[in-house]
């Protein structure tokens, strides 16, 4: 190559990339070591190697309570977040909506404002109008803070989607519900598979929202391991965390075998 | 099978006027292209026709039946984009079967009949069941076309067909064009910027410039009389020498006097197209003539496309292949005065 980038910067460049995953990486292996220590408590490095805190977790009516109910709470999450964000990407992009760089910002702006601020406003919010906390108030809090991931995705999608498919639709006789059944919906698919693991997963991960708004007595997985670190710290902590990673990485499998990660990554 | 007409047709985009009261009749039958650069209105036209876009003024009648207000869903008519617009998430079959399913037109059966003709008609037999992405972009253009015919509507619409194909294919897709238009007299309407494509499919080219109709009837006649300066230059690639007519005698300014047709006296324009010029050392009988010199020389396949200058007016000469001239070289400009036209 001619005025290619010299040696000594390629050099450095592939060093700080691997000094950045080593960032992202160690955290994750830790946890993962840990979960597997036959120690009584949460020490790095592990002592010995066993996978009683694995069957500890699945014999703990906490854990699989919390486990179930995070697991319900994203599903709903992510259904909800799915139907609403598509439809709300679709008419941004689709439609000459009036505003609709205003509202495209306005849908993004659960992302930047501090959740904290979020659980207490709608836990005043929800005392006033639905009765205080439950599982239906957390659902909705939680659909606040995942819409915009799905948003973000489907309108991206759609945005680069050739328009003329849609106009050679209705030169065919589609009228508009079958267009969108039969061009639009397909066209949004890739992003609103990857809207929909983020969904699921911002859900299953998130403790500030879920701290104000949940029922009292209930717990959600997140939740559950925190208390858990504060009060008796032992490995099992680590064991759920680890499940936890699992079961991301098999979402990111699923995802990837159904449309490709390369047509989600833009 | 429809004879279609537009009167008064417009269309503003805001304060820019992309179609400004156009008035024409297309006979049923019609292979009909709307010329012109980019930007003339033809592709706001085609998309008026569609019904992709609402007119501002002006009535479009199809069969004659008033369409103007109708949406494109329930128009009826084929279309296909410069892009293709295949569904990429459906087989070659899927996407025929797309608007007869739409249409609601005969049983299953009757649908599978009517694809595999439409593939047939294409030569595209076999390839039912890929998907537009394992195809060559000439045969996504195919499965385009038949998708847009399979239907029988009553007029097809093609938009730029043929200018995403290579040099070859495209002079293959026209003669494929040609005879499917033969075979199943279609009213069809080609937009186009390709002069050479418009003259050789259509049977009628309508030139447009700036929203309006410049000139419009078939090929062979719009070609030898073109109407004006832009016709001229754009559908025959003339040269244009403003000249000063006297009685029959033409004097170009600071290149000498040549004999015309009978003309009206005054300042006029004499155009001049490039296969009709020659560069030689004599005149023959009754050919008119212009010193020239030769600025440059360049091949191009068939022959030489010279640029010569005659006085100060520079000039587009198409050369046999043999021509024993070199830049610098001075000759005589020839050409037969009843090849030459005045505006």
């Amino acid at each position: 190559m001619v005025g290619g980038t010299p040696p000594v910067a390629r050099v450095l460049a592939a060093a700080l990339c691997v000094v950045v995953a080593l960032f992202m990486l160690v955290p994750l292996a830790v946890v993962v070591a840990s979960s597997f220590s036959a120690s009584e408590f949460l020490v790095f490095p592990p002592r010995g190697w066993s996978l009683r805190w694995y069957a500890e977790i699945f014999s703990s009516r906490a854990y699989v309570d919390a486990a179930w109910f995070s697991l319900r709470l994203a599903t709903v999450v992510t259904l909800l977040s799915v139907a609403l964000g598509a439809a709300a990407a679709i008419a941004i992009t689709r439609h000459a909506v009036p505003g609709s760089e205003a509202l495209t910002g306005f849908f993004l702006s659960p992302l930047v404002v501090p959740t904290i601020l979020l659980g207490v406003g709608l836990l005043m919010a929800s005392s006033r109008l639905a009765g205080g906390p439950g599982f239906w108030t957390l659902v909705a809090g939680h659909v606040v803070v995942t819409l915009p991931y799905v948003v973000r995705t489907v309108a991206a999608v759609l945005a680069r989607a050739d328009r003329s498919v849609e106009e050679a639709a209705r030169t065919m006789g589609a009228p508009w519900w079958r267009r969108y059944w039969h061009v639009v919906l397909p066209q949004a698919r890739p992003g609103i598979a990857a809207g929909a693991f983020f969904a699921f997963n911002v859900s299953f991960d998130e403790a500030v929202v879920a701290l104000f708004l949940r029922a009292p007595g209930t717990e959600t997985l997140p939740l559950l391991i925190y208390s858990k670190l504060e009060f008796s710290p032992d490995p099992s902590v680590a064991a759920a965390a680890t499940l936890m990673i699992l079961m991301t990485a098999l979402l990111m499998v699923a995802l990837d075998r159904a449309i490709g990660l390369e047509k989600v990554a833009a | 099978m429809a004879e279609l007409r537009v009167d008064g047709l417009s269309k503003r985009f805001g304060a820019a006027v992309a179609l400004d009261g156009v008035d024409l009749a297309i006979r049923d039958g019609a292979f009909v292209a709307l010329l012109g650069p980019s930007g003339c209105g033809k592709t706001t036209f085609l998309r008026l026709l569609a019904g992709l876009e609402a007119p501002s003024a002006g009535t479009i009648r199809i069969g004659g039946v008033d369409v103007t207000r109708l949406p494109p869903e329930r128009r009826g008519l084929g279309m296909m984009f410069q892009s293709y617009a295949l569904f990429p998430h459906m087989t070659v079959a899927g996407n025929l079967r797309f608007p007869l399913r739409m249409r609601a037109l005969g049983d299953r059966a009757a649908q599978e009949a009517k694809v595999r003709e439409a593939l047939r008609l294409v030569r595209l037999e076999g390839l039912e069941e890929r998907h537009p992405r394992q195809l060559s972009g000439g045969q996504q253009q195919r499965v385009a076309l038949a998708r847009a015919l399979v239907a029988d509507p009553p007029v097809l619409l093609l938009d730029e067909p043929l200018s995403n194909l290579d040099a070859q294919l495209r002079k293959d897709m026209q003669v494929e064009l040609m005879e499917l238009h033969r075979k199943i007299g279609l009213t069809t309407i080609l937009v186009t910027h390709d002069q050479d494509e418009a003259l050789s499919l259509a049977d009628f080219v309508v030139l447009m410039r700036a929203g309006r109709i410049e000139q419009a009837g078939p090929p062979r006649e719009i070609y030898a009389r073109p109407a004006t300066a832009f016709a001229a230059r754009f559908l025959g690639a003339a040269n244009l020498v403003p000249v000063v007519v006297r009685g029959d005698l033409a004097e170009v300014e600071g290149a000498g006097h040549v004999p015309v047709e009978a003309a009206q006296d005054g300042p006029r324009q004499l155009v001049l197209r490039q296969e009709d010029l020659a560069l030689r050392d004599a005149t023959r009988a009754g050919e008119a003539s212009l010193p020239a010199r030769v600025v440059a020389i360049a091949f191009h396949g068939p022959g030489l496309r010279v640029v010569v200058e005659a006085g100060p007016h520079r000039l587009d000469v198409l050369a046999p292949p043999d021509l024993a001239l070199r830049p610098g070289d001075a000759a005589l400009l020839c050409w037969q005065p009843g090849k030459a036209l005045l505006l």
